[in-house]
């Protein structure tokens, strides 16, 4: 039994099986598991990042969070409550922000949207029309909140998804994929406001592709490959996990099998990928301590006139590919 | 930003639903041809249909008519929209709110109900104006309270259609099939009793079967239809209606709890 109070969100072995039908007379049944056995705590008033590559059960698991879909297994609470049998108490107090280009009444305004969707959602008629005002400008769209949603952009859309999300002040704010589709700006931007609905005590759990959003936003995050959680923690304790947070990047027209080998075993090393990059091969060298560095790599590698060695810093997405591939294999 | 959990008013949910149909309705012009310009068409071939057919055929013709322009409407509008909810992909913030679907449901039928009696208002003025007088009805005030108790009727059955669009994106083909049957099979253009009286028993398990015979009951002096008579059908017209009415409660209840255990919820 997980408890009322405590973490924003914490799962216990949820598992999703989807199933399809084909066929009138003869019913071929196809069943795919989206989710298995995830286990997942999120602390309240954090941002936690969920990443993973398509089809991976983010969106799943975020529907299941967010109480759009019932898991076939395990346990799900948000904010201490269970997410099958609790729906009517969470969902008020839950943002859902999907995206997209659908979702959205493209006939009508956009604030009239926001008029809708405030309704539905109980905020006073007194307050309404100011909270959708201070919502507009938050996303930055106020001087289009009288458009048609059918004239919007992307990224306006995008923006109007937000402003939804936000409007009756959730406690916690599911974001799948929030800065798709939006201008370098707007992005920034988005981040921006994600940040700070953080200060004002809202718990984000966000999905999304990018690496560097990722690492820039959230303290936690885990990484779900397969319907599994294949890592859970902050993205400097994930750099050790896939070997360092230094990684050296060698190249060269081919290596030999004793070449690896010697640099296998330089001081700190912890994993040497080999991959065909072009007409060249590309040694990735992961080091967990200072010893070795572009000199060691380069005195071991001698004969290699068009050879060239740089360092940088292990990224989150090293962190995710090796992860993911890892458990592709 | 305070957190303010506030629920959902049903009221409240109902009338935005009600609005946003108006808005979306007033946005769309394609509404005006089955809304404006389709009962203008009934209204005249209905006339030209029933003319001479004795005394009281300016009634058949309004009330033939009438029925045509609003019955689809009506009994289908509110499922229509929820398949559009589907289709723009608003049904998953929707359900999501605190606002049980069956509001939402409620305040299209209401917008439905309005624009139905505008159809049925439209076919009056055409035929009045064909037949150059308005017919000869023995009770104008019961007709017209009764002319909306039939639109209830049929929205009534409307909101149980309406789950089936939740439950399935396949509920628009269901309804194909069925429209046609059910426009005659509950008496929309003529009464049920010209039918193979097989099919009566079906026909009243909808509640506008009642209230259309009673309607005619009221405004046709001498009209031959289910032997029981008006207060009867008055009688069958509102429990049938109530029936469908507590049905939609639990059927919206269990199809938002199945759709979130089968995961359609996106699906167009």
């Amino acid at each position: 039994m997980l408890a009322r109070d405590g973490p924003a969100i914490e799962t216990r072995g949820v598992t999703r099986r989807f199933e399809s039908r084909k066929g009138f007379l003869f019913r071929d049944i196809t069943r795919t598991d989206a989710l298995q056995g995830v286990d997942l705590t999120v602390e309240r008033g954090s941002i936690f990042g969920l990443l993973g590559p398509n089809g991976a059960g983010k969106t799943t698991l975020t529907k299941i969070l967010s109480t759009l879909l019932l898991p076939t297994g395990g346990e799900a609470r948000v904010l201490g409550h269970d997410v099958s049998r609790d729906a009517d108490w969470l969902r008020p107090r839950i943002g859902l922000v999907l995206g997209g280009e659908r979702g959205l009444y493209n006939r009508v305004s956009g604030r009239d949207n926001l008029r809708y969707f405030a309704d539905l959602y109980g905020i006073p008629p007194v307050e309404r029309e100011a909270r959708i005002r201070t919502v507009l400008e938050r996303v930055d769209l106020s001087t289009a909140a009288d458009r048609r949603v059918e004239e919007y952009s992307r990224g306006m859309k995008q923006k109007l998804h937000l402003a939804r999300g936000i409007l009756h002040r959730p406690e916690i704010l599911f974001l799948d994929e929030p800065t798709i589709g939006l201008d370098p700006k707007s992005a920034r931007e988005t981040r921006k406001l994600i940040r700070s609905l953080v200060v004002d005590g809202v718990t984000i759990f966000l999905t999304t592709h990018y690496m560097f959003e990722a690492e820039e936003l959230c303290p936690q995050l885990a990484i779900l490959s397969k319907g599994r959680i294949v890592a859970r923690d902050s993205v400097d304790n994930l750099r050790q996990l896939v070997g360092g947070d230094r990684t050296l990047e060698a190249e060269a027209y081919g290596f030999e099998d004793r070449e690896l080998a010697t640099l296998r075993h330089l001081p700190g090393v912890s994993k040497v990928v080999e991959e065909e990059y072009g007409p060249a091969t590309r040694l990735t060298i992961r080091v967990r301590t200072e010893e070795t560095g572009v000199d060691e790599v380069r005195r071991v590698l001698p004969g290699h006139d068009e050879l060239s060695v740089r360092e940088r810093r292990t990224s989150l997405e090293d962190v995710y590919l090796d992860l993911v591939e890892e458990e592709a294999r | 930003m305070a957190t303010a959990a506030v629920g959902y008013s049903r009221w409240r949910s109902t009338a935005a639903s009600l609005r946003l149909s108006v808005l979306m309705f007033l946005a769309d012009p394609q509404w005006l041809i089955p809304s404006m310009i389709a009962p203008v068409i009934f209204g005249l071939v209905a006339f030209e249909l029933f003319r001479g057919a004795g005394p009281y055929f300016l009634t058949y013709a309004i009330l033939g008519a009438g029925m045509m322009s609003m019955w689809g409407q009506t009994l289908y509008g509110s499922g229509w929209a929820t398949g559009q909810d589907r289709e723009f992909g608003t049904l998953e913030p929707t359900l999501q709110s605190p606002t049980p679907y069956l509001y939402i449901v409620l305040g299209r039928v209401v917008w439905n109900v309005v624009s139905g009696l505008i159809g049925g208002g439209i076919v009056y003025v055409v035929v009045v104006l064909a037949a150059g007088g308005p017919p000869s009805l023995p009770n104008p005030l019961a007709f017209a309270i009764l002319f909306v108790f039939v639109m209830l009727s049929l929205a009534a059955v409307g909101v149980v259609f309406a789950a089936f669009y939740v439950y399935t994106r396949y509920a628009g083909f269901i309804q194909n099939i069925g429209e046609f049957a059910f426009y005659v099979g509950t008496g929309c253009m003529f009464p049920v009793v010209l039918l193979p009286f097989w099919t009566n028993p079906i026909a009243l398990v909808f509640p506008p079967t009642w209230a259309l015979d009673a309607l005619r009951y009221n405004s046709i002096p001498g009209y031959v239809g289910f032997s029981w008579g008006f207060e009867w059908d008055l009688v069958g017209a509102v429990v049938t209606t109530a029936v469908y009415l507590a049905i939609a409660g639990t059927v919206f209840h269990r199809v938002e709890r199945h759709v979130l255990e089968v995961g359609n919820l996106a699906d167009f």
